[in-house]
């Protein structure tokens, strides 16, 4: 019973991403066939184009700059709520939490117009909203981190001499570490992985990897493409989680 | 002490505002402008003119496209809910093959949605991965683009349950195993366990990520759009077509509609704040 239920739970986990895996790496594969009768690479050198790579570019530097904005934003904010009296922390705390309540597509559409008429660049303009649509992740990974920091470690380090500064850096710089890295990665994968704020404002001019990807799995007959191009968009994300978890649970497990 | 606390609580108000300044601009202006330009008050070209006609003009179709989206919303929570606690319980009380779980669970929540949404377009399609497993049955059901959104809902679903387990264990972890232990000595079974100890425990996390995961599956666009049928609409379906049609006169009923899955979010979202705050008063 309990390995049925495991089984049925991992095939419900791994499911949709065995035909993703199949066709990126099929050459032939006819409607009737289980598995795909070749198999080829084709699916990854047609990835190999200048304009993949430009909006491999792209995703790369929207997801590090939104990533590279909200992550001390998140912790100024979470720092605000953990100071102020208890009315106005409650009133940050709301606002830290509001763009988590308003779909990413109607707040695109209200504030494009006043980018329009700002005359800012579409990938500013895409920058600032998925800033904003980050934030409530990357303060909320500082608030509990922040609920479970003990300050007297902080105080210990001045009582031995240590200024503020170094204080800041020896002892609370690596106690929020793991925090600060949850939330880069969440706030990277906001910019990384978006499509819907990148369409409307980038209208087009912006090109990042999921709108190639959006556009090949609309049209038909592009299964290889939007397989190969599923890949190349998931292993980087999974490279740098495994990157951030293995080494924390390694020094768990010691 | 209150001559301390008074510069203290300005750093600290300082400290918000990099934060706070970004999110009020962008989502004021947002609904402001949506608001304007759905009563003709904000036109891309040519004056400002009042007019009411974005809501009443195809009001049956907003109405048609509204219940659409919560039926969507509504299925994807639940399954999601039931399926992430399961994982959630399945991880806590098996503990190698759980951590297997836990860790292939976890990984799927990186995968952004469009990428979900064109896996399971290639699992549940016409002559998809699924249906070749089965052996092409004739009466296989149109999934993809059919009337009941199942493959919407089973992206949604999918990708959701997974957040539901991270969000239910990260709450309940540390405080569940010696309830369990408490309630094992006293006499409780396996399933009264489950039932007894850990759903009460993992309600609080499960009314938040409900409410969370209703707002996104209702406000979201891709899987919508690219495993959806093209009528009925969903509300970000809707939205999208008429912002992006040549028609400038469709931008004041696309501004209706966002506003209206704005409007539906919140209710949801105050909805769990009430649910929540009689939970927290009755226990």
């Amino acid at each position: 019973m309990r390995v049925i239920l495991g089984c049925l739970l991992v095939v419900w986990i791994v499911a949709p991403m065995v035909p993703v895996l199949l066709w990126s790496v099929a050459g032939q594969w006819r409607a009737p066939a289980v598995l795909p009768s070749s198999y080829s690479l084709q699916g990854f050198t047609a990835l190999a184009t200048p304009d993949t790579a430009r909006a491999a570019a792209s995703s790369l530097s929207l997801g590090l700059g939104v990533a590279v904005i909200a992550t001390p934003l998140g912790y100024l904010g979470a720092l605000a709520v953990r100071a102020l009296p208890p009315m106005p922390s409650r009133f940050v705390e709301f606002v830290l939490l509001a763009p988590l309540a308003i779909p990413p597509f109607a707040l695109v559409m209200g504030i494009n117009v006043a980018l329009l008429r700002l005359y800012v660049s579409p990938p500013l303009g895409v920058t600032l909203v998925l800033v904003v649509t980050a934030l409530p992740y990357t303060a909320f990974m500082f608030r509990s981190a922040l609920a479970g920091y003990d300050h007297r470690f902080e105080e210990v380090a001045r009582s031995l001499g240590a200024s503020p500064g170094q204080a800041a850096r020896h002892v609370r710089y690596h106690l929020l570490a793991g925090a600060a890295a949850r939330a880069f990665f969440l706030a990277f994968l906001v910019g990384w992985g978006d499509y819907i704020t990148t369409l409307l404002i980038g209208g087009g001019q912006l090109r990042t990897l999921p709108l190639l990807l959006g556009s090949a799995a609309s049209a038909t007959g592009n299964e290889q493409l939007t397989a190969a191009l599923s890949v190349a968009i998931i292993l980087p994300p999974l490279i740098l989680l495994a990157g951030l978890t293995l080494p924390a649970a390694r020094r768990k497990r010691q | 002490m209150t001559r301390r606390r008074a510069p203290t609580t300005r750093r600290a108000a300082l400290l918000a505002l990099p934060a706070v300044v970004p999110i009020v601009l962008v989502v004021g202006v947002s609904l402001t402008a949506a608001a304007l330009q759905s009563f003709g008050l904000m036109p891309f070209i040519g004056p400002p003119q009042f007019s009411a006609d974005a809501w009443t003009r195809d009001a049956d179709e907003l109405v048609r496209s509204t219940l659409t989206s919560t039926y969507v919303a509504m299925v994807s929570t639940l399954l999601s809910l039931v399926v992430g606690f399961v994982l959630a319980t399945y991880v806590l009380a098996i503990p190698r093959m759980g951590r297997i779980v836990e860790a292939l669970s976890a990984a799927t929540i990186p995968i952004p949605h469009v990428i979900g949404a064109g896996a399971i377009g290639l699992l549940l399609s016409d002559s998809g991965f699924l249906e070749r497993l089965l052996g092409m049955p004739e009466a296989f059901p149109a999934l993809v683009s059919g009337p009941w959104f199942v493959a919407v809902i089973a992206e949604y679903a999918w990708k959701e349950s997974a957040f539901v387990a991270l969000v239910v264990l990260g709450s309940i972890s540390r405080s569940v195993g010696d309830l369990c232990d408490a309630a094992a000595t006293l006499g409780a079974s396996a399933g009264q366990r489950i039932v007894r100890v850990v759903l009460p425990l993992s309600a609080p996390s499960l009314a938040v990520s409900a409410a969370i995961v209703f707002v996104y599956t209702l406000g979201s666009y891709e899987a919508a759009w690219l495993l959806g049928p093209t009528s009925p609409e969903p509300l970000p379906v809707r939205a999208v077509r008429l912002f992006t049609s040549v028609d400038l006169a469709a931008r004041q009923q696309a501004m209706a509609t966002a506003l209206v899955s704005v409007a539906v979010s919140a209710a949801v979202i105050i909805i769990a704040i009430l649910v929540l705050r009689r939970h927290r008063s009755l226990s």
